[in-house]
């Protein structure tokens, strides 16, 4: 107890001295108008620049990188534009209330959601987004988590107006778009933290793709992940199966399917219409 | 009528020895070939040029605007009579794409999924005496835009729009309307003649399934697929009892046609009019499959038809209310510019 007294002793005075060294030099740098701010503001002066930086972060992440939402797309089916478009509208002013930040399939979220069961009113949950579903107003998403090592799912959807607030606490992708298979996979792959702090991402250029590769139960899976139609790569298979058994199970495979032109579906004219059209609302809510 | 017809053709068939001899020239030889096709049908376009195709649809189209305008025209044609709204009126329906289904939330956080349908072009054509009450003749979504069907209509059809002097129409249907609902012809109908909160009726033709076993029609067990039964396992097993009655009753459930037969959803609640695009949001699902044309009328049930007061009678006239907001709400429903639900501890 006392040497850790000590220790803390040492620590603190070491951060004064540290914040002292900050000081002169800041002050030796800086304008008039920012030693008033500081003369004011002395003794919380190391924290307050850390929290603008994030702030800034998941500012920049929205307006940098181009993204548009998978729900915004419309399916490849005969119904008439005119209904999407109706639909589009709902989500826009849905989302000027609601922040709905861009996340994949693999990114760490934490939704607060109001529950009439809940203590408080107020739910809130972290886990990883294992899929995507929905179109338009009936988008969903499902995070899951292990807690009290029980798994735990939750599809929540999107543009519900009991959602309060969705946080991206880390921004990455997976090597799959659906990552179903955790649900056989051991359970330290899908168990997060559910205090976890949100992990600052950098605002330009390429999501950071985890190449985690899971290990999984024993046999029987809710599905056979090996199967060619899931094209898992997120699992490791040489440990869980034997080579005549991943050769077993190319049996099912379809290598026709990709050349089929009957299921080409190019939606990239879609969304860049829809991007144009959402910026453009953005721009007016902006005036 | 199938009629034979030939169809003459200029082929150009490149003769590399006639060139050879030829030298420079370079005409290709030209030959009669003859493609025999069998033809019923005639479409307007045939033989017209793609800008003379434009001309026709866009002439077309101011036509029947200024048909409608005309038909609205006060000092031409005095409008009809108004009556009050009284109790056990029936007004007139309405006929309406279905665009798809969408949730809904209510104020209280519930989801529902409601079903949009979307209202283009209506009016009234003509009223046709019933020997009790009026029934009218309504027609709805417009043919310009699918293609010009008119010149595919008789000439008793096409006389009948003329008369009303209404622009051809894709559908006509009858409403069975009380004497004081009835509408001048001509008078367009929009989806505000519905408002939130009320409850309608749509009638609609099913999706065909075709002919099928009653563990598809009527959802009976059928038999197991092994333990010693041979050649029954969907089977419906026996029709009755034998001896005493010596017969099988009427109405039997048994193996026959499924699906494509006109059917009616009662009482669904209007959640939502968008009066700028015409479309109603209406609870739950309705019969009939994608972008299919329905009717849809004020409910019959007598316990829902206390949600129907005060309508607008006999229909909406825009020129007299004025300009509706956009979106008309029910009262219970979530709007989607609010902000999220909180709940009091």
């Amino acid at each position: 107890m006392a040497a850790c007294i000590q220790r803390l002793d040492r620590a603190m005075f070491s951060i004064r001295l540290l914040r002292n060294v900050q000081l002169h030099n800041e002050r030796s740098l800086s304008t008039s108008l920012h030693r008033l701010a500081l003369d004011t503001e002395q003794p919380s002066k190391f924290t307050p620049p850390v929290k603008p930086v994030i702030i800034d972060k998941t500012q920049s992440v929205a307006s940098l990188r181009k993204f548009l939402s998978p729900e915004f797309v419309p399916p490849r089916q005969r119904t008439k534009p005119i209904k999407f478009t109706i639909e589009r509208k709902d989500m826009i002013r849905r989302r000027k209330v609601l922040n709905i930040p861009e996340f994949y399939v693999g990114s760490i979220l934490a939704v607060t959601m109001t529950d009439p069961h809940a203590t408080g009113k107020n739910n809130r949950f972290v886990g990883i987004c294992i899929q995507r579903g929905g179109r338009g107003l009936g988008a969903t998403f499902v995070l899951r988590n292990i807690i009290d090592n029980q798994g735990v799912e939750i599809c929540y959807e999107m543009y519900s107006p009991r959602v309060q607030q969705i946080e991206v606490l880390k921004l990455e992708k997976r090597l799959d778009d659906n990552l179903m298979y955790l649900r056989d996979a051991l359970p330290e792959f899908c168990t997060v933290d559910t205090d976890m702090k949100p992990q600052p991402s950098s605002p330009t250029g390429e999501v950071p793709v985890n190449k985690t590769r899971v290990r999984m139960l024993p046999k029987p899976w809710s599905k056979r992940w090996e199967r060619p139609k899931y094209d898992v790569k997120g699992i490791r298979f040489d440990l869980c199966l034997s080579p005549e058994q991943m050769e077993n199970a190319q049996k099912w495979a379809q290598p026709w399917v990709e050349y089929d032109m009957l299921k080409e579906y190019d939606t990239s004219k879609l969304e860049e219409d829809i991007y144009t059209e959402l910026q453009q609302e953005a721009a007016a809510a902006a005036k | 009528m199938a009629a034979w017809t030939s169809r003459f053709l200029l082929l150009r068939v490149p003769c590399f020895a006639a060139l050879r001899t030829r030298g420079a020239s370079e005409s290709p030889v030209l030959a009669l070939g003859c493609v025999r096709t069998l033809k019923n049908t005639t479409w307007f376009e045939e033989h017209l040029t793609e800008d003379n195709q434009k001309y026709m649809r866009k002439s077309i189209n101011e036509e029947y605007r200024r048909q409608t305008a005309e038909k609205l025209n006060p000092l031409k044609d005095e409008p009809w009579p108004r009556h009050e709204w009284t109790e056990g009126s029936r007004r007139v329906g309405l006929v309406a794409v279905k665009l798809g289904m969408v949730p809904v939330w209510t104020k209280a956080g519930e989801r529902h999924v409601v079903t949009m349908l979307q209202v283009t072009d209506m009016a009234p054509l003509f009223q046709c005496c019933g020997w009790r009450s009026g029934w009218i003749v309504v027609s709805g979504w417009l043919c310009v835009s699918l293609s010009f069907c008119w010149l595919q209509r008789s000439e008793e059809t096409m006389e009948m729009f003329r008369i009303a002097g209404v622009p051809p129409k894709q559908k006509v249907t009858t409403f069975k309307v009380s004497d004081n609902a009835i509408i001048k012809p001509g008078t367009p109908l929009y989806a505000a003649h519905f408002r939130p909160g009320q409850f309608v009726d749509i009638t609609a033709k099913t999706i065909g399934k075709g002919f099928q076993g009653v563990m598809k029609r009527y959802g009976f067990r059928g038999q197991p697929a092994s333990h010693g039964h041979t050649k029954t396992h969907r089977r419906p097993g026996a029709s009755g009892p034998g001896g005493d009655p010596a017969k099988v009753f009427k109405g039997k459930k048994m193996p026959g046609q499924m699906g494509n037969y006109f059917d009616t959803a009662h009482g669904l609640k209007v959640w939502r009019v968008n009066t700028k695009s015409n479309v109603l949001y209406v609870h739950g699902s309705v019969p009939g499959h994608k972008n299919c044309l329905l009717k849809v009328r004020d409910t019959i049930l007598p316990r829902r038809s206390s949600s129907l007061l005060n309508p607008p009678f006999p229909t909406f006239f825009s020129e007299e209310e004025g300009d509706l907001e956009e979106d008309l709400y029910d009262q219970d429903m979530f709007v989607y510019s609010e902000p999220s639900l909180t709940l009091a501890e």
